[in-house]
């Protein structure tokens, strides 16, 4: 009796706890492995705790500098993306002009799509114009399947954005230029920040649409997927544990940083 | 009205004039062509119904509006051509438009940083003083009540010293009681700093209080325009009787118009009404709108009809319902020539006969009697009325 009525008090509880468990469950196996030292060349049976693959993430050839690419691809892409992104969500919602119910309803068309469908016309829409596929081609393609997502987010906080705050600031003598730079961009940041972080995200671990349009130029992801049917190095596991470390460290300090500014102000 | 507003030596540098200015959205007026001045250093109250243009035609004067045709001038400057951020003219929005991403202190100091003014912590530091929130300058504007924002949005605008102070509805959202605060608190700034302000109600209270001259506006035109006591008393359309306090009408036949003084007949009784207090046309046996306020008027029993002083106007009828509110009685008098007549009586003796079903006598001092055009809706200003309070806020467009 005792412990339905526990049950009861803490179902909820319980029921998060398991449903985080569940979603970080890959990442643990995923961080304990990196601490492996496994016999073939496939990483898939623990053996016994090391830290050689941490004091070399760079042993394995080819790994750190797939991995640069991608990190360069997706701050590119990030950047494009969201500048792109933004003046199109502005435009949407700000302005009245032929079609713009057809421009609303196809900038989402990529998030719909199959990214097989995607990559795969893609590939023939460059390879028809005789396009060398490499870095540019992976950049074009990853800019144009994160800018819907970065219109998404940024639309949404500039339709829920006052206009009268623009009006006051005209009103308190700021031109275009300044109540642009001061009232509608800091008004707007949180949804184009989720944008580009969105953008980063996205563009960083896609593996299908670079997978057609690379050429014989090696993303992280595709390295990954490479070295999984030839073996998998350890150090495979140790970046993707780094990055989810560093992950949760911005979040977990910007959430400080947060707090404490907010503590100050009140 | 007004104490101490010598005009002449302060120029008229504040004054507003709005010269055949008008507003179409495609096949919409919103304002037909208006010539309106407001003297500097008044308080001006546009009051109307929503969706009247009284927001629209301030916004014109803030330059957020375009105007169709015609010019604003403000003193001898012609600001129609002019943007917003150029003229010397600041707006207290409604609901406050506060930047949210600012802190109170620059929210108030913005005006004074766009101008490129570098020491601005005096000023608003004073300016916070004024508006009693010196406290929560590091605050952002979400932390503060309604009633602090609102103050702080008066600040925003006031520091900059512009020549007009625009105010769109800027009490709507506060509570009955704060609202009556601020409406004190705004009138005695006024008179403090001797700005010109332009204040846009549907609050014809709130109107009445604060302006020393209100236009009442009704579909795009002002109807009337004059100090509250003026609009009060001697209103000129069945709109302004209805919009700004409550009026009874009887529709009364013209018997003889001799220079002051014009004689109605009206269900067989007489009634007078002072020349100088109608509007209508007074052909003998034409048509008109006999106007009388509910406080006006008097109740007597009609088994006393006999002690009522000669040369009162007089009606019959019967009480049909009657509640009692503290410092008076409202009364709904059933008479043959006007159903639902108002009577407001104050509770000093209150007569126990006064009483639903009770046949009563119902006269006043014919000098408070107006007159106005019989061709006019008796219903038009009144609650539920095509545009009056039946759509709750106006849409800033």
């Amino acid at each position: 009796m005792t412990f339905v009525n526990w049950l009861k008090r803490h179902l909820v509880v319980l029921a998060g706890l398991l449903t985080l468990a569940y979603l970080l469950l890959p990442n643990v196996v995923v961080t304990v492995f990196s601490f492996n030292n496994p016999k073939g060349r496939f990483n898939y049976t623990w053996q016994e705790f090391s830290t050689e693959a941490w004091q070399d993430p760079c042993g394995v050839s080819g790994l750190c500098a797939s991995l640069s690419l991608s990190l360069q691809l997706a701050l590119w892409a990030t950047l494009g993306a969201t500048l792109l992104g933004t003046m199109i969500a502005f435009a949407l919602v700000r302005y009245r002009f032929r079609a713009r119910g057809a421009v609303n309803s196809l900038i989402f068309l990529p998030m719909a799509m199959p990214e097989v469908v995607m990559a795969a016309s893609l590939l023939t829409l460059f390879l028809n114009m005789g396009a060398q596929l490499g870095f540019w081609t992976i950049l074009i393609a990853h800019i144009m399947f994160c800018l819907s997502f970065v219109v998404v987010a940024v639309k949404a906080r500039v339709m829920s954005m006052d206009p009268r705050l623009e009006q006051a600031a005209q009103d308190l003598y700021a031109g275009p230029v300044q109540t642009f730079l001061r009232v509608t961009l800091p008004i707007a940041a949180p949804g184009i920040a989720a944008g580009a972080l969105l953008a980063f995200a996205l563009s960083f671990d896609d593996f299908i649409i670079t997978n057609f349009n690379a050429g014989s130029t090696v993303t992280f992801p595709m390295f990954v997927w490479g070295s999984a049917q030839r073996g998998t190095p350890v150090q495979i596991n140790v970046i993707g544990t780094a990055m989810f470390v560093i992950a949760v460290t911005l979040v977990l300090v910007s959430m400080v940083v947060g707090k404490r500014r907010n503590r100050q102000k009140a | 009205m007004k104490t101490t507003k010598d005009t002449s030596a302060a120029g008229n540098g504040g004054d507003v004039r709005l010269t055949g200015i008008s507003k179409t959205y495609g096949s919409f007026t919103a304002v037909h062509p208006l010539d309106l001045t407001v003297p500097q250093g008044s308080f001006f109250a546009l009051l109307g119904a929503s969706g009247c243009g009284k927001t629209t035609t301030l916004r014109m004067i803030a330059g957020l509006e375009e105007p169709t045709a015609g010019t604003v001038h403000l003193g001898d400057q012609d600001v129609t051509a002019l943007p917003p951020y150029k003229r010397p003219v600041n707006t207290v929005f409604q609901s406050y438009a506060l930047f949210p991403h600012l802190d109170i202190f620059e929210n108030v100091a913005f005006g004074l940083r766009r101008r490129g003014i570098k020491s601005v912590k005096k000023q608003v530091d004073e300016m916070l003083e004024l508006v009693q929130l010196g406290e929560q300058a590091r605050k952002k504007p979400h932390q503060l009540s309604g009633g602090q924002q609102q103050r702080v949005a008066v600040a925003r605008a006031l520091i900059n010293h512009p020549k007009v102070l625009l105010l769109d509805e800027p009490l709507g959202a506060l509570d009955l009681k704060l609202r009556r605060q601020m409406q004190l608190e705004l009138k005695r700034i006024q008179t403090e700093v001797g700005i010109t302000f332009v204040h846009v109600t549907h609050d014809q209270e709130e109107a009445m209080t604060m302006a020393d001259t209100v236009a009442v506006m009704n579909a795009g035109r002002v109807e009337q325009l004059g100090t509250p006591a003026d609009l009060y008393e001697n209103p000129r359309t069945t709109f302004v009787a209805n919009f700004l306090g409550t009026s009874n009408f009887i529709e009364a036949e013209v018997d003889s118009a001799s220079g002051d003084e014009i004689v109605l007949r009206a269900g067989g009784g007489k009634l007078i009404l002072p020349g100088a207090r109608n509007s209508a046309p007074t052909t003998a046996g034409g048509k008109v709108l006999v106007g009388v306020r509910p406080e006006k008027i008097s109740l007597t029993p009609a088994d006393d009809a006999g002690e009522i002083p000669e040369g009162r106007n007089r009606i019959t009828g019967r009480i049909a319902d009657s509640s009692f509110i503290g410092v008076s009685t409202q009364f709904v008098v059933d008479s043959p020539v006007c159903s639902d007549f108002e009577v407001y009586v104050q509770n000093i003796d209150r007569d126990a006969r006064l009483r639903p079903g009770a046949e009563v006598v119902l006269h006043w001092n014919p000098a408070h009697t107006f007159g106005l055009d019989a061709a006019q809706s008796l219903l038009a200003g009144t609650v539920g009325s095509a545009g009056v309070e039946t759509v709750a806020e106006e849409v800033a467009r």
